[in-house]
């Protein structure tokens, strides 16, 4: 299943070229992780405003600050807040969801359901701002808000494939050779869901990265660090000057990442559609 | 005498409606030994496959009402215990092969992680004894490269493949009883012959009892020394295959014989089927639930209900039997 998966990932132009940016920015985050790359993002070590040249590839910013390592060290927040929001949002909703669906019409599902229902409801930045607000001494604020909410549509998803899952043969069988309903819905049930899981935690995955970068400008989000979304925010009194550098690092970053995410999201999703014939 | 392998003692699966309670197993009785193949045939919508899901308790909780003196296999009741006990026995002691293995198997997972998880619920054991064991079940029924299909998800592999594979599942713990749910009829005549001739092989290695549920009387004629005709929720006629086939002492019986073709170098004749149609558990007829389609039928065969009636080891449910 795999392979084949990979076989037609593969032939896929537009999802291959998704890959390789997601994967270029991944490696720029990795470095940046372990110290090789974006260390001097908050050093001064130039004059203000400088424009392009061979040692600001970007330029410098007001502070005289290097543009290219404060967006590589953006690439490593943009990467952290969605790893983070992206794992932690799916395995809420997988579980979530898959107990609402396994129970459905039961109690716990209501519960479930509720809980949705009221999160959808609210607006999500006015939500935000208010987690930022009441925990505005956390690096974690953002992060929180993001899970809390993101989980919803991941757990709508999950309990209608789980509710339809459930009513296959196979569950039939494993209660047959006598396995517990339980374990059932983790050990057969979610499995099953796992391609749906994937091309859903690329879509939360885009959206926490935009999420950022959105809160970051709202001044809700990153607050030690730097990201793109405070880089744009800085440009957008910059560019009124003719300064560019911050604008056009930060922009063209975040939709290259972007793009690069939903060309693969469409790809996997079409390479994990079992119904398709293959080839 | 031996205990039965086996023992099933007035079953009954019912509904209850807003218009009353919809009968559709009413309280079969049967047994059937350790080694040996019972089959169990009937139009579809008789209740076969109920019967089977009543005596592994699968049937689910709401809606469905299941009563039974007593189901026992090798001699302990498993109707009385509660859903942790259940889920010990099945599996172990009482396994199920489903008809239609391209969906009663996972497809996310290889046949040999399914097979190995059966073997691990019950057993237990350290991985290789887990893995030998599982080698072991596919090798049993047949396939020579076991490791090759251990490796295989159910997709890889063709129909009869996986129906023997699912039968490696069903016994790699060598169950007491295996309820066999017409396993053959989604297989072309080849495959269902390999098939047929595994489980009689298994039967006799393991001396395992099969319940082998099937509409085919030719098919069950293959695999099975006895033989019970359900119609209706009821059992009308409990017999060897031998008398059956020779002489059929029930109408509906004699009926459903006449509806297998014969194959012959004459010109065809035209092939038979029993005129009427089942009746929904809805509506059923009082008295004997045959008697609208029967030949025979009595005015007191519309009123009285006719009970299994045990002679010469032969029991058949008719007033005017053949």
């Amino acid at each position: 299943m795999t392979r084949d998966t990979w076989q037609r990932l593969k032939c896929d132009r537009y999802g291959m070229t998704g890959l390789i940016i997601v994967a270029i920015f991944a490696l720029i985050a990795v470095c940046v992780w372990s110290g090789l790359l974006g260390q001097g993002w908050s050093e001064v070590n130039g004059n203000r405003f400088e424009s392009i040249s061979a040692n600001h590839w970007f330029g410098t910013n007001r502070l005289g600050q290097d543009i290219l390592q404060r967006m590589l060290f953006g690439t490593a927040t943009a990467f952290e807040v969605g790893l983070l929001v992206t794992v932690c949002s799916t395995i809420l909703g997988t579980v979530l969801g898959g107990l609402a669906g396994w129970y459905s019409h039961g109690w716990l599902d209501e519960i479930i359901l509720w809980f949705k229902g009221v999160l959808d409801s609210i607006p999500f930045y006015l939500f935000a701002a208010a987690i930022a607000f009441a925990l505005q001494s956390s690096p974690w604020a953002m992060h929180l808000a993001m899970i809390i909410t993101f989980w919803t549509t991941t757990a709508r998803i999950i309990r209608g494939e789980v509710m339809r899952i459930k009513e296959r043969e196979f569950i039939e069988a494993a209660r047959a050779i006598g396995q517990p309903g339980l374990k059932t819905v983790f050990r057969h049930v979610l499995p099953n869901t796992f391609h749906i899981l994937l091309v859903q935690g690329t879509i939360v995955f885009v959206a926490a990265i935009n999420t950022e970068v959105i809160l970051s400008f709202l001044g809700l989000g990153i607050h030690d660090g730097v990201s793109w979304g405070l880089m744009l925010a800085e440009s957008s009194q910059e560019v009124l000057g003719g300064h560019f550098g911050n604008f056009i690092a930060a922009g063209t970053s975040l939709f290259l990442l972007l793009m690069g995410f939903n060309l693969l999201a469409d790809a996997l999703q079409d390479a994990l559609d079992t119904r398709r014939a293959p080839g | 005498m031996n205990t039965p392998a086996l023992k099933v003692n007035k079953l009954s699966v019912w509904f209850e409606t807003g218009a009353g309670r919809l009968s559709v197993v009413d309280q079969i009785s049967f047994s059937i030994n350790a080694g040996d193949a019972t089959g169990l045939v009937g139009e579809s919508g008789c209740g076969k496959t109920m019967t089977a899901m009543a005596i592994l308790g699968l049937l689910p909780a709401s809606g469905v009402n299941v009563s039974s003196d007593c189901i026992e296999i090798n001699g302990s009741d498993i109707s009385t215990l509660n859903p942790a006990q259940r889920r010990a026995v099945l599996g172990r002691d009482i396994a199920m092969v489903f008809q239609q293995p391209a969906t009663a198997l996972d497809p996310v997972f290889t046949m040999g992680q399914q097979i190995s998880e059966v073997y691990r619920r019950h057993t237990g054991g350290s991985k290789q004894r887990v893995r030998k064991k599982m080698l072991d079940a596919l090798e049993r029924v047949g396939f020579s490269q076991a490791e090759d299909i251990a490796a295989s998800y159910p997709h890889e592999l063709s129909g009869g493949m996986r129906q023997l594979a699912m039968i490696a599942m069903a016994t790699v713990c060598k169950p007491a009883v295996i309820i066999a749910d017409e396993p053959t009829t989604a297989l072309d005549n080849s495959t269902r012959a390999l098939i047929l001739e595994q489980l009689n092989q298994l039967q006799k290695l393991h001396q395992t009892a099969i319940l082998f549920i099937s509409h085919d009387l030719s098919v069950v004629r293959q695999l099975c020394r006895d033989v019970m005709v359900m119609y209706c929720g009821r059992l009308l006629e409990i017999t060897d295959c031998q008398s059956l086939f020779a002489n059929a002492r029930h109408p509906y019986s004699a009926g459903l014989l006449s509806c297998i073709p014969q194959i012959s170098d004459k010109r065809p004749a035209p092939i038979n089927s029993i005129p009427g149609q089942i009746p929904t558990p809805a509506d059923l007829p009082s008295g004997c639930h045959f008697a609208p389609r029967c030949s025979r039928v009595e005015a007191h065969c519309r009123t009285t209900v006719p009970e299994l009636d045990y002679a010469n080891g032969r029991g058949v449910a008719c007033f005017r039997p053949l």
